[in-house]
Parts: C-alpha cells; structure tokens; sequence
C-alpha cells in the first residue's frame, strides 16, 4: 500500500475509535443528548459502579416432589371413580409408594397410570413404587427453571416498582444470575417466596405456649399454630390455630396495588381474585362470618382480621406496612410466588464509594503506568522511542473505542488488564528496534535496517502474542463476571498492540527517517 | 557502529555464560518449589473466599467515636455466626468481616411448615448477610456496606474445579501451539518453563501464606501467557541460529540466543513490572493480589526465559544424543 494511504486509513481508524473511546467519558444522559456524540459507549460492570451480583439457586428436587404430589392427586381422583378405597400413599422427595388396599386392587392401579407416560413403575413387597422417567425428570426441573427465571423477571420488570437496568439471566442448566446496579443489599422483591395463604383461624391466644395449654392433647389433626410478630421487635402478638392446608392460596390473585387507608391512617394491599378464586373465597367468607381470617405470607402471619362481610372480588391484606413493605408486597403478589424453593450461592457486593474510588485509583494507575512507561521507553530509544509511544497511544485509543463500539462491559479486572497492556505492548516495539540495532550493527544502512527488522520481527511478534491469546481465551471461557473482563481487555489488547506495532511505528518511519538517504537513525 | 551510540542496557557483545550456571539455577528453582510443595502439607494452602466458600464482608461505621472489634464479635456471635476473622482494615472505621454459615431466601409455606411444629423460632429476617447488618447498625452505630463477598460451598467447588482446569487447558493448549509451531523438539523444554513459573509463584504464594482466589488465578493465567511470550522470543533465536551456525556447539548457539534476546527480555521485563507496579502501588486493595502475584510472576517469567528454558532444551537433547550414537555433534545439527 502507499503511504498515503496508509496514513488516510490509519488515521480514519483513529478518528473513528477515538470518536468512540471519548463518547465513554461522557454521562449517559449528557451522551445521549450531544448530537455529536455516538451511541454506545463502555459499560461499568457493577465493581465499578457499585451494585449486587447475586446468583440463585432453585431447589430442584423440591420439584420433583411437587410433581409426584400433582401425580398422587391425579391417581387419588382416577382410583376414586373407579370406586377403589383403602389405597394407601407413601411420597418420599424421589418416588411415591402405593399400597393397595386389597390385593385385588393392584390391577385397577395398574389399569389407572396406564396412560401415564411420566412414570415408571415397579413392584416391591406388594407395593407400587412410582419414580418418574428420566425424561419427564428433565422436563420438570426444566419447568421449574423457566417458571422461576419468568417469576424473578415480572418482578424486576415490574412497572411501578421494578429495579431499571437490573438484569435476570440464568447461568447454566440450573442457576439464576441477577445483577441489580446501584443498591447494596439484596432487594426485598428477590428474597420472597412470594406464597400466599388464607386459612381460617379456629383457634387463638396471646402466645404459642398459651395456646398448647389450651389443647392439652396436642393440636387437633390436620391443624398447625401460626404466629403473629411484630416485623421489627419480632414480638409476638397473637398465636393462631389454622389448618395446614390453605383455605385459598395466591394462585388465583390477579392484581395487587398499594393503597393507604386514610381512615386507619395506614397503608394496605389490596388485590383482586379471578373469577374461579372469588367464588371460592366468597363461599369461604360467607360460610366463615364474625370468624378471624389468617393472611400469611412465606409462613408469617400478616394480619387476622375478623370476617365481617362475604369477600368475593376484592379484598385488602393490613398489617402495619411502612410504604416500602406494602410496595413490595403488591409487586411479589403481582408477579406471583416462586414454583420452588431458592437459595443464593454466590454474592458479590460493592457498596458505591468503593465502585467510585476503584474508577480513581484505575484511571490514575492507568496513567502513572502510561508515563512511566513512554519515558522509559523515549528514554532508551530516544526518537524512535517516541514513535513507540505514540503507537502504545494510537494501541489505547483503538482498545477503549473497541470496547465502547462493542458495549464491552469494564471491571476493576479489566483495568488491570488495560495497565498490563500498557506495560507489555512496547514488547512488541523492543521486539522490533532490537532487531533495527541488529541490523545496523552488521551494517547495514537504516532503510535496510529498518526494513529488515519489520521483517525479521514480525515472526517472533506474532508467536509471541498467539500464546497470550490462548491463555486470554481460557480466562474468557473459564472466568466469571469481573474475571471476564480481564480476559476481555487483555484480548482486545494484544490485538491492539500488535496492529500499533506493526503498522503505526511502520508509517512513522517512512515519514521519517522516510526514503531519504540518511546517515543514521535515532534508535 | 560505534560503541555507546544507543543507550544500551546490554552491550552488543556480552557474553554471558547463562547455560554454564544451569546447576545452580536448577538447584535454587527446585528448592524454592520444594518448599512450596512442604509448605502445601503443613501449614496448607489458603484458598480465599472465592474458593472455599464463606462470606467476606467489609463494613464502614459512619458513626462519630472509635469502633473497636470486640462489640463486632460479640454482635456476630449473638447472631451465632461462627466469624473465622474481625480485621481492621484502612482508615480504622472499616472492619472486614469473615465467616461461614449458609443463605436461605424463604422457602414456601409448604416446605417450611415442618420444623415449626416442633416449636422452632420463625424469625422476621432470614437473610444471614442483611441480619448482620440490622444488628451492627442497632448496636454499634450506623453501617455502611463496603463489600460483601459471599461464595455458598457448591459455586466454591465449582470455581476450584474451574480453576484447576483452566490452568491444565491453557498448559495443553499452549504445548499444542508449540509443538505446531515450533518442532516438537522445543515443546518441553517450553512447558518445563511455564510449569516451573506457575510453580515457584504458587511456592511463593504458600510460603507467604496469601489467599489463593480468582484474581490470583487470573494472575497466574496472565503470567502463563507471559512467561511462554518470554521463551518464544528466546526460542524463536535459538531456532534461527541453529539455521545460520551449524557448525558451533548446541551450548555455545543456545547462550549467544540468550545473550542476544537479552536486551529485549529485560526492556520488556521492566516496562511490565513498571506498570504492574503502578498498579499495586495505585490500584487499591481490590487488585493487590492481583498485581502482586502478576509482579512475581514477571520476575520469575523473565528468569525461567533465561535460566530455565534454555538448559532444559539442552539437556533434552543431550538425553536424545546419549540414546542415538554419537554425541555432541549430533546435538547441534538440531
């Protein structure tokens, strides 16, 4: 290529990445409202920016035992309309025993899963042991999975309280990344279950202890206490007797909002049934009159208010809410209850002011590395030191407008990764003005020189930086969140580097000392 | 050319007689990495958060009046938090806090409903992590979260896992690209290098009781690609002089390489522990570990390019000679 068209193309590449690179130093906002300034820009990752990055994981077993239980139930109804009784069921979290209650009754089980493709059965000892199919194994827990990622999801997305720029992701066959900028906790919306009951209360006293006195006997069966605390002392307020199983569940809310009571002079949630929901609750208010109704949440009683009215629609959950409590409350009802169980595995957290300070000490470790660096370099190689400077300058400009081009996300990692650039991208200079010295040495006249070292260099430049890659590659592949971004930066600049070594110091050496027959170069 | 015309480090002519002292080198290298593997018995490797598993949280009292870590023992041992370390960390108001214990968000009534029959304690938080921060606050004084790391035993096994093969894939996959590149020959003599960099950093890293974690993994990674970076060039020299004098002694070829790539491997060396320092010096506490293990990395990268990699090639192939029939010559016509 000729010169000129070396620099013209050198030079639009510089324009353009640099175009890029200082469209990251501006504010979102700010960039988005300058018409000169490009779209995309860097992205911090949340250890600059500070935020909480948590990965979750659903307990899939759990599942599994939900399913077995849907299949107990629909077997249950199958063997009662056959008019089979005394079957007796045994769930254990992985299969689900069956005895029959005669042994003549084993063939119409038998005849009853026929069609079941979920299961598969064996006999032992007289009883059915039910497992299910690896297949349908998968399909539960891959069920289960989505159904949590959509639950996770409607509540980030939430419209009027969801978290912006929180994003939902799953990691893997079975886990859940969120990762929620800004806050330094994890947020209330993502630590509820979100299961909602209402049982009648048939029982109540002041305390758990006062309320066994009053059954000495134990609990009546089928029953369990539940108790009322306050959220903050974590007093107890009332204990109540309830059934264990809910009377109705918040399956069948539609809707849930916020509201404040002006004549109670406190906030509330209010939520709506579907259609099948409030017919069951309206049977169950209207048979249950002047009796105190449990609303409990993830196991806690929130109120007991007593029923005064047959509730078909409508209704309102009170509980002595701050505004906060009761706002994310409705978007947990709203968004409905998580299918399973889960559990946070992995937690990274980075207050604000230590995203702020990571940014400061990047940026001025980043440049103290930068001109110590250029003056070693200018140093021992005087002006052709000074092409490598600007080469290792031209090398950053491409690196940060790459990564804004590209919406590359930045981690303290990563900024580590852009100093270590900065220190070994003169390699591949050193590589080359060696070979210049070399050259000269034996010799040679500068053009030579200089012509035979690119030449002779590049070899070496490219079997030494293939290896880098590698192991940048395996940290890529490897590596999770801020790691990542090491890998990212590292690759992105061995790239860099070696373009600014190869082809920028090129052209300033045929500016200068150019085709001009010279006596010497300044190396 | 005259003499003193470029600054150099290195004189053209040196001669330095590197393969000759390749008993003393291997002597130092081997017992460093000697006490590195004692020191992975008796006082053990420490894995950091990232891999063990547990919970590392760096708190900031904002409060007026001096915070000292007892009352921070005493919060955490009322929450039964079992704490490994209460370290005082920068200014004096900032405490890192470090401890085990599992997380549980809430499970669903159903679930749940057993263990309370028995009576058992329901309480309003569950979250181990927002509780501790609930009682610092309400006992000590108002608390700012700085940082929490938390790892649950499963990811910590998972990133171990990792880990470990991240640095056994990175080995074979650079091994692969020598033996391409270069003729098999070179290869181990390549990867005795890379093992021995990894090696004597993680020896240093025992002996000195460090945590390993992800960013000294990263580390190592990046010190891998270095060190290999390091031996190619020299490598790469070897190559071309064994082209050009066939006729001189493996030894005096492979020392004359070494020389001649001096200049270049120092100058490299420097640049990089130059901005490697800045990072550690600058970079703050997240990227220490990083920057340090990256420092002793280069360090011992641009030592094993000179002393190790290359005598290693030579006894190779002394081995290789012993087994064909004559010696020495044979050697050199590599």
């Amino acid at each position: 290529m000729r010169l000129r068209t070396r620099i013209l193309a050198v030079a639009g590449l510089v324009i353009w990445f640099g175009w890029y690179a200082v469209g990251s130093f501006f504010p979102d906002a700010q960039r988005k409202a300058v018409w000169w300034l490009p779209d995309s820009a860097i992205r911090l990752g949340l250890d600059l920016r500070g935020g909480v990055h948590i990965v979750i994981g659903p307990d899939l077993e759990v599942a599994i035992s939900h399913e077995l239980s849907v299949i107990e139930d629909g077997l249950r109804r199958a063997l009662e309309r056959k008019n089979v009784t005394g079957t007796q069921f045994l769930a254990s979290a992985t299969e689900l025993r069956v005895k029959p209650g005669a042994s003549s009754d084993g063939a119409a089980i038998r005849e009853a899963l026929e069609d079941d493709q979920r299961v598969t059965q064996r006999e032992e000892g007289g009883e059915l042991v039910l497992t299910l199919t690896s297949e349908w194994t998968r399909e539960v827990r891959e069920r289960a999975m989505l159904q949590a990622l959509e639950v996770l999801r409607r509540r980030i997305d939430d419209p009027q309280t969801g978290i912006p720029e929180s994003v939902v992701t799953r990691q893997g066959q079975d886990r859940i990344l969120i990762e929620i900028p800004g806050v330094d906790r994890v947020p209330d919306i993502f630590r509820k279950t979100g299961y909602l009951e209402f049982k009648i209360v048939q029982d109540m006293a002041p305390t758990e202890e006062l309320l066994r006195a009053k059954h000495p006997d134990g609990l009546p069966p089928g029953t369990e206490i539940a108790v009322e605390k306050e959220r903050k002392t974590e007093r107890t307020i009332a204990a109540y007797l309830v059934p264990e199983r809910a009377d109705i569940n918040g399956d069948f809310l539609t809707d849930a909002q916020v509201q404040f009571d002006n004549r109670l002079n406190e906030w509330q949630v209010s939520f709506t049934w579907n259609p099948e929901g409030g017919q069951i609750f309206g049977e169950l208010t209207e048979k249950n009159l002047q009796k105190p109704l449990a609303i409990i949440l993830d196991d806690h009683v929130y109120s007991a208010p007593v029923i005064r009215d047959r509730i078909s629609r409508q209704g309102q959950i009170t509980g002595r809410f701050s505004s906060e409590e009761a706002r994310d409350l409705a978007v947990v009802l709203r968004a409905g209850a998580l299918p399973i169980p889960v559990q946070i595995e992995e937690e990274r957290t980075i207050g604000p002011a230590l995203g702020q300070d990571s940014i400061r000490r990047g940026i001025s470790a980043s440049a103290v590395s930068l001109v110590l660096v250029i003056a070693l370099t200018v140093g021992y190689y005087r002006l052709s030191g000074v092409y490598a400077s600007v080469a290792l300058l031209v090398n950053l400009v491409m690196l940060v407008g790459l990564m804004a081009l590209f919406e590359g996300t930045l981690t303290m990692p990563g900024v580590a990764g852009l100093v270590l650039t900065v220190g070994m991208a003169v390699d591949a200079n050193v590589i080359i003005f060696e070979r210049i010295r070399e050259e000269l040495r034996s010799g040679r006249t500068p053009r030579a020189s200089i012509a035979a070292g690119f030449q002779k260099a590049g070899r070496t430049i490219l079997d030494a930086n293939v290896t880098t890659m590698i192991t940048a590659l395996v940290l890529f592949e490897y590596g999770t969140g801020p790691i990542k971004g090491f890998a990212v930066t590292l690759a992105v600049g061995l790239l860099t580097s070696v373009f600014a070594a190869l082809v920028v110091t090129r052209i300033l050496y045929d500016v200068h000392p150019g085709s001009k027959p010279v006596a010497d170069v300044s190396i | 050319m005259a003499a003193g015309k470029h600054f150099e480090l290195i004189s053209p002519g040196t001669k330095i007689d590197f393969i000759g002292r390749w008993k003393i080198c291997v002597a130092i290298s081997t017992l460093v990495i000697a006490i590195g593997l004692i020191g992975f018995w008796k006082p053990g490797v420490k894995l950091g958060v990232d891999f063990a598993g547990g919970t590392e949280m760096q708190v900031r009292f904002t409060g007026e009046g001096e915070v000292s870590d007892d009352p921070i023992r005493g919060v955490m041992q009322s929450l039964g938090i079992e704490s490994d370390a209460v370290v005082r960390v920068g200014t004096g108001h900032e405490f890192l806090l470090k401890f085990r214990g599992e997380r549980h968000i809430e499970a669903p009534a159903a679930e749940a409903a057993a263990p309370q029959e028995g009576g058992g304690e329901i309480t309003a938080e569950t979250d181990l992590i927002i509780r501790l921060q609930q009682e610092l606050a309400k006992q000590i004084g108002p608390v700012e979260v700085v940082r929490v790391e938390f790892v649950g035993p499963k990811v910590g096994e998972e990133l171990r896992d990792q880990g470990l093969a991240a640095i056994g894939i990175s080995c074979l996959l650079l091994m692969v690209y020598i033996a391409f590149r270069f003729t098999p020959r070179f290869a181990p003599g390549a990867v005795v290098a890379l093992v021995h960099d990894v090696a004597v950093t993680s020896a240093v890293w025992i002996v000195f009781g460090l945590e390993f974690d992800l960013r000294v993994l990263a580390a190592l990674l990046a010190v891998l690609g270095y060190s290999l970076n390091d031996t190619i060039v020299v490598y790469d020299r070897i190559r071309e002089n064994l082209e050009l004098h066939t006729r001189i002694d493996l030894v005096e070829v492979l020392n004359r390489s070494v020389n001649e790539t001096l200049s270049r491997t120092l100058l490299t060396g420097v640049t990089s522990i130059v901005a490697v320092g800045a990072l550690l010096g600058i970079g703050g506490e997240v990227v220490r570990p990083f920057a340090l293990a990256m420092l002793i990395g280069i360090l011992v990268g641009t030592y094993s390019s000179i002393y190790i990699a290359s005598p290693t090639l030579l006894w190779l192939e002394r081995r290789r000679a012993r087994g064909g029939a004559p010696r020495a010559r044979a050697a050199a016509k590599a």
